[in-house]
């Protein structure tokens, strides 16, 4: 038998993931020794793993690693997405310690399946083979898939899990059929091979079913219309932490994946995904904004308002370039802090029973009650509109922009009246909280805690800066994208 | 310079943070961070007005805001004529509001926050005329709305405030829709967003796209100055307190749209058609809300029809390239529709809150400043010849009609100031000149305003006597001081000026609506069921402003609310899911759970995504 | 493989999966389902991927299913769910939606026939050993990163099953 020769193994290029992987593994072995009346401890690990990678993520940056055959890069755009998800996932702690605990779901394994989830976030924007990206979209699926069903006890929590779970496999399966379409057009799973195979020929029909059944896999974890059916049934469902983490980490996530397949791997296609993605961007907008009109839980409209936002942002997609996937990235970071932030809001005016206040008539008179709260809340609204100076506007100024620039301007015009329709359902939860009398007895349990407190104060911070001085981030957007479109 | 134009947001923003932050300490003393702020703000805008008379201007960038590729935006700002000319109106009208505001608002709980807001607006507003480039513009084009989406819906508790506020937000994002695709238009089209770029360089845009970019920009300033079809939000709006009509819905904010079209001039020009929309949409405008105007019973709405009509007016000036006209009538209307807001805000206030105008009348006798400074405003309103500076803009307008020989819009410019003339007198005679027609409990009480409210009337109605004396009167050349002081921003149109032909025009439409005014409501007793009773289909349409809301209700809002229900029955399932669910929910454990899921509905989900997959397949083959 | 063999155990794999799908009796589903993962372990026979094959038997048919039969019998104790399907007409729907995606591939095999197919994989033995060689190689992180995922499914797991909430 002849000896296996060591492969090499560049372990930096995972430093950020590898982080994130052992805070979840020692705060699983933590969560067998004492204390065990509280878990903070191991909220505050989880947190410090996140910060860990996230300095790590500023620590290797501008490096440009590949590592394990190719098969992952750390590059700048890697890293970027390193940030968005390192952020989302420290906010989504921090909003745990205090709403978890309150729910009394507070458990070390919580902790280590968000760690578990944010390293299979990491790697989808690292990963650089479809099997990588699978495995990585598997680990960040199936620690959502449990983490929205946490609450054993409420019926819509498990319904939750279980829908989330069933269509996920069912949008898995359409994924793993088309890379083995690709596969087996192109003999390679890794992305600089099968670009080198698509070089330069009219593209074959099995890459052409392959790109659209990945489409579909990924269409479901983005929730582009018409896969997003799940979207509010799940964010309505699911612990609200978790719902924030959905709609924020896997959210970046996926585009992380979509944009480098699309962008290097299959970027001689790009007439045909671009047309494509011009449909689902405008169909994805229109749904997302018209059928938010009509909700009136709290949680189920913003799983709409995100499946609109996706689709402001499949416009940079389409626009394509530095300028339009720069605007992706800029924005995903913008709608992380303001949707971190917003749920965050949420999951502090939940009822110490753990009954939730998702309705809008809930938070009638939230301003009289807690004026600070309904304030933070009507920015980050105000930053989902696209007010300026918040997030929202500029993100949204970058994306139309890049379309205008690339000619799409009928895309543009469906997506600015689109946020001209949003207006009208985000501006009635704050006509509720400020202008309405409160329906009943003031809910106890309102004052964030320190933690819960600080993770609405780092995003408002993020809202501000990034809609008042945007042009650094703007420039750290396009500088990671920059490797992709060599 | 630089520093100085600084200075004049930077007081007001101060003045709201600290309102902002430390409200619950400064209370009822509020006013005396804002008044002063905005005071200050004046004084450093005469300064600057004093320097940009001498000559001077000034173009800075604050600092590098929106950098996207090759595409930058700095935060710049320009003062030239027209910023000085806006900046003095601005901060000098707003001063005497906030003056106003102290004593109208006196004992509100929300006091603080009033002028918190109120500041807010006076930065917004100073930021949106020193704007340098498109993108400021466009940037404190939604912050003013957003301020006066705040001061409309000031007295929350009542709901009609908060829908008021709502709907005024709303139609104006309809506008800004349209005003957003025009900047990045031009962006497109020119590479740059700076004023002095895009104006120097518009002869490079094709003429249709021209128009395009100048349409929708327009459209965007529809929707701040309500004009025809966009108008809907304002006599709305009047529900905010009425120093807030007085600032933001009649004196600035909604002359934005005016200053933005008169900024962009080149622009316009460039196009020619965009002009004459322009000016069909402001003549149009002038004299539908006129007619509206006629009939209304609420004070305040009245001089909210009226405002919309004279902001028509506006912009068929400048539609007709009468720019400096335009613009005089904005400085001008300013003070007299302050003046006029104000003064009704005193009767308010003197009536305790009555707001009906077929509840008023006598009140001369006892509201002596109120009466006379109102009175004042409605000359300089109707355009009375000679008194008020309101006599002298309009009659730059109508020149300009005339020069260009456009008689149609003349006549109908003509027919709206006669309509106005009626409007006005009326509720001059309504409220002041008539019996009396209120209860005796009420009539008790009417008292004269505080002096902190009746000097802000007095200076106002100075203001409206003066101004047009002294920079109205057109020289031989047919030109006014005012126009003259313009001439950088705008060129100078020398030459006939209307004269006698249009005096003895402006005679006659006074003098009918005068005429009309006193035969209806002064020759016989007022009985107050009489007033504004739909007594013809005419009156009714009138009374209900030309169904635009009703129309809008049933073409746009009960559509799309169907539309959106329709949607979330036929797409999300999950509607009736959670009805199922809520029934299922108090009985079924987790252990359970497994069976009881509505697992039906998955199978529609997951054919549903089998469906996109196949039409995503489809497609991609097909092509 | 010849291809008669391979059309029979197809029609076997197909058939038993058609079975798994009508079957109201979940043991006879499960029955079903080991028939068709029993197939499949012949195609990868076929293909030369021994290991495979192995694996698929002893992993899938055997452990797997045991798991499903446990499961099906511990928590379902009645013999068939009974009444009828509520949402029968849509799963019937699902049927010409399968079949154009199927008609679609068929299309798109119909017209690469002939066509040159990029030069496939070199083939590799699909021995044991050649797997484990590609395993601890070239496939060393995707079988790193299975375990962290086996690891995240365990911990799931046991926080959905622990009775304390």
């Amino acid at each position: 038998m002849t000896p296996i020769p060591a492969p090499p193994v560049l372990l930096s290029a995972l430093t950020p993931v590898l982080v994130i992987l052992a805070a979840g593994a020692l705060v699983l072995l933590l969560d067998l020794v004492p204390p065990r009346d509280t878990k903070q401890h191991l909220g505050g690990l989880a947190l410090g793993g996140f910060v860990a990678s996230l300095l790590a993520s500023v620590w290797f940056w501008d490096a440009d690693l590949r590592a394990f055959r190719d098969m992952i890069a750390l590059d700048n755009f890697a890293l970027f997405f390193n940030l968005v998800i390192g952020y989302a996932g420290a906010l989504v702690v921090l909003l745990s310690m205090d709403y978890v605990r309150r729910t009394g779901a507070e458990t070390g394994e919580y902790y280590a399946l968000v760690l578990f989830a944010g390293s299979g976030m990491m790697l989808l924007g690292s990963a650089t083979d479809l099997i990588v990206v699978f495995l990585s979209l598997e680990l960040m699926s199936l620690s959502l898939y449990v983490l929205a069903g946490l609450f054993k006890t409420r019926l819509d929590s498990g319904e939750a899990s279980m829908k989330y779970f069933l269509l996920g496999a069912f949008a898995s399966s359409f994924l793993l059929y088309g890379i083995a379409l690709v596969y087996g057009a192109t003999g390679s799973t890794n992305f600089d091979k099968v670009a080198a195979a698509l070089a330069g020929k009219a593209p074959d029909g099995l890459v052409v079913v392959g790109l659209g059944l990945m489409l579909v896999g990924f269409g479901f974890k983005l929730s582009s219309v018409p896969f997003h059916m799940w979207a509010p049934d799940v964010y309505q469902g699911a612990p609200t932490t978790v719902t924030a983490f959905i709609a924020t980490g896997s959210k970046a996530a996926a585009f992380a994946a979509v944009i480098r397949l699309l962008f290097s791997a299959l970027r001689s296609m790009q007439p045909d995904w671009t047309v494509l993605l011009w449909g689902v961007a405008a169909l994805t907008m229109t749904v997302g904004n018209v059928v938010a009109i009509a909700q009136s839980n709290l949680k189920r409209m913003l799983a709409y308002s995100s499946v609109a936002h996706v689709g402001y942002m499949l416009v940079g997609l389409v626009a394509g370039g530095a300028s339009g996937a720069g605007a992706v990235l800029f924005y995903l970071l913008a709608y992380t802090f303001t949707t971190a932030g917003t749920f965050g809001v949420i999951s502090l005016c939940g009822r110490t029973s753990g009954d939730e206040s998702v309705d809008v008539r809930d938070y009638a008179g939230l301003a009289r009650r807690h004026p600070l709260l309904a304030f933070v809340l009507s920015l980050f609204l105000l930053s989902l509109i696209g007010i300026p100076p918040l997030a929202g506007f500029v993100g949204k100024f970058y994306l139309f922009g890049a379309a205008v620039r690339g000619g799409y301007l009928w895309l543009v015009v469906i997506g600015v009246l689109n946020s001209a329709i949003a207006a009208y359902y985000y501006l009635r939860v704050i006509v509720y909280m400020y202008m309405r009398e409160p329906e009943e007895a003031i809910p106890a349990g309102l004052v964030p805690s320190f933690a819960g407190g600080l993770a609405l104060a780092i995003s408002i911070v993020g809202i501000v800066l990034l809609g008042v001085m945007p042009a650094p981030f703007a420039n750290l957007a396009v500088a990671a994208v920059a490797p992709l479109l060599k | 310079m630089s520093t100085s134009v600084w200075l004049i947001p930077a007081f007001p923003l101060a003045g709201a943070l600290l309102n902002m932050v430390f409200g619950r300490f400064t209370g009822h003393r509020a006013h005396w961070i804002a008044v002063p702020a905005v005071g200050a703000s004046f004084v450093t805008a005469c300064t600057v007005f004093a320097r940009v008379a001498r000559g001077e201007t000034f173009t800075g960038p604050l600092f590098s805001w929106i950098v996207a590729g090759d595409f930058e935006a700095p935060a710049t700002v320009h003062v030239d004529a027209l910023s000085a000319v806006m900046l003095l109106a601005v901060t000098g009208v707003g001063f005497l509001i906030h003056l106003y505001s102290a004593g109208y608002m006196h004992g509100d709980p929300g006091f603080a926050r009033y002028f918190a807001y109120l500041n807010l607006f006076l930065f917004s507003m100073t930021m949106l005329v020193l704007a340098g480039n498109f993108l400021v513009l466009y940037v404190f084009w939604e912050a003013v709305g957003l301020c006066s989406y705040l001061l409309i819906g000031f007295w929350y508790t009542r709901k009609s405030a908060s829908d008021a506020g709502k709907k005024a937000f709303i139609v104006n994002r309809v506008g800004d829709f349209g005003f957003g695709l025009g900047v990045m238009w031009l962006w497109t089209a020119l590479g740059t967003l700076e004023y002095r770029e895009v104006f120097a360089s518009v002869g490079n845009l094709a003429p249709p796209t021209a128009t395009a970019i100048a349409l929708l920009l327009f459209m965007g300033a529809c929707g701040k100055s309500a004009q025809l079809p966009l108008h809907t939000w304002l006599p709305d709006a009047m529900e905010g307190p009425t120093p807030v009509s007085a600032l933001i819905h009649a004196a600035t904010m909604v002359t934005a749209g005016v200053y933005m079209v008169a900024r962009s001039h080149a622009l316009f020009e460039r196009s020619g058609t965009a002009l004459e929309v322009v000016a069909w949409v402001g003549v149009a405008t002038a004299v539908f809300a006129a007619t509206v105007g006629l009939i209304q019973p609420d004070i305040k709405r009245v001089l909210a029809y009226s405002t919309v009509s004279q902001l028509g007016y506006m912009f068929a000036a400048v539609g007709l390239g009468a720019y400096a006209a335009g613009i005089f009538h904005l400085v001008t209307h300013a003070f007299f529709k302050a003046l006029l807001f104000l003064g009704a805000g005193s009767v308010i206030h003197g009536m305790q809150g009555e707001q009906d105008l077929r509840k008023m009348g006598g009140l001369a006798p006892r509201m002596m400043t109120t009466t006379i400074t109102m009175t004042i405003g409605g000359i300089g309103l109707a355009g009375v010849p000679w008194i008020t500076a309101g006599f002298f803009s309009k009659e730059e307008i109508l020149s300009a009609a005339l020069g260009g020989r456009r008689y149609v819009i003349l006549a109908l410019l003509l027919l709206g100031a006669a309509l106005t003339t009626f409007y006005t007198f009326r509720l001059l005679f309504l409220a002041f000149f008539t019996d009396p027609r209120m209860s005796r409990e009420v009539a008790r009480h009417v008292h004269e305003s505080p002096a902190v409210m009746t000097v802000p009337l007095v200076a106002l109605a100075v203001l409206t006597l003066v101004t047009g004396w002294v920079v109205g009167i057109p020289s031989d050349k047919g030109t006014t001081v005012f126009a003259r002081f313009l001439a950088p921003v705008f060129p100078v149109h020398e030459g006939h000026h209307g004269g006698a032909l249009l005096l003895v025009l402006s005679f006659l439409v006074v003098g009918i609506g005068i005429a009309a005014a006193v035969s209806l409501y002064k020759l016989g007793p007022v009985r107050a069921d009489a007033v504004s009773q739909p007594r013809t289909p005419l009156h009714a349409l009138l009374l209900n402003a030309w169904y635009f809301d009703k129309l809008y209700d049933r073409v746009i809002v009960r559509p799309l609310y169907a539309l959106s229900v329709f949607s979330a029955q036929a797409i999300d399932l999950g509607v009736i899911d959670g009805i199922v669910n809520g029934l299922g929910r108090a009985v079924v454990a987790w252990a359970g759970a497994f069976r009881h899921l509505q697992t039906g509905y998955i199978v529609n989900y997951a054919l549903t995504m089998l469906a996109g997959a196949v039409v995503i397949v489809g497609f991609l083959l097909a092509r | 493989m010849s291809p008669i063999a391979f059309a029979l155990v197809a029609a076997i794999a197909i058939a038993s999966a058609i079975g798994l799908l009508v079957k109201k009796n979940p043991i006879h589903g499960a029955l079903f389902l080991v028939v068709n993962l029993g197939c499949v372990a012949v195609f990868y026979l076929g293909l030369g991927a021994e290991f495979l094959a192995v694996a698929q038997v002893i992993v899938y048919a055997g452990a797997i299913m045991v798991l499903f039969v446990f499961a099906i019998m511990v928590l379902i104790p009645g013999k068939e769910e009974t009444g009828p399907d509520p949402r029968v007409r849509w799963r019937v729907a699902a049927l010409p939606f399968g079949a154009l995606l199927f008609a679609q591939l068929i299309m798109i095999l119909g017209a690469r026939r002939g066509a040159p197919t990029a030069a496939p994989a070199a083939p590799v033995p699909g021995g044991v050993e050649a797997i484990g060689r590609l395993l601890f190689t070239d496939y060393l992180l995707p079988f790193e990163l299975t375990s962290v995922l086996l690891l995240a499914a365990m911990v799931g797991v046991l926080l959905l099953a622990r009775r304390r909430a």
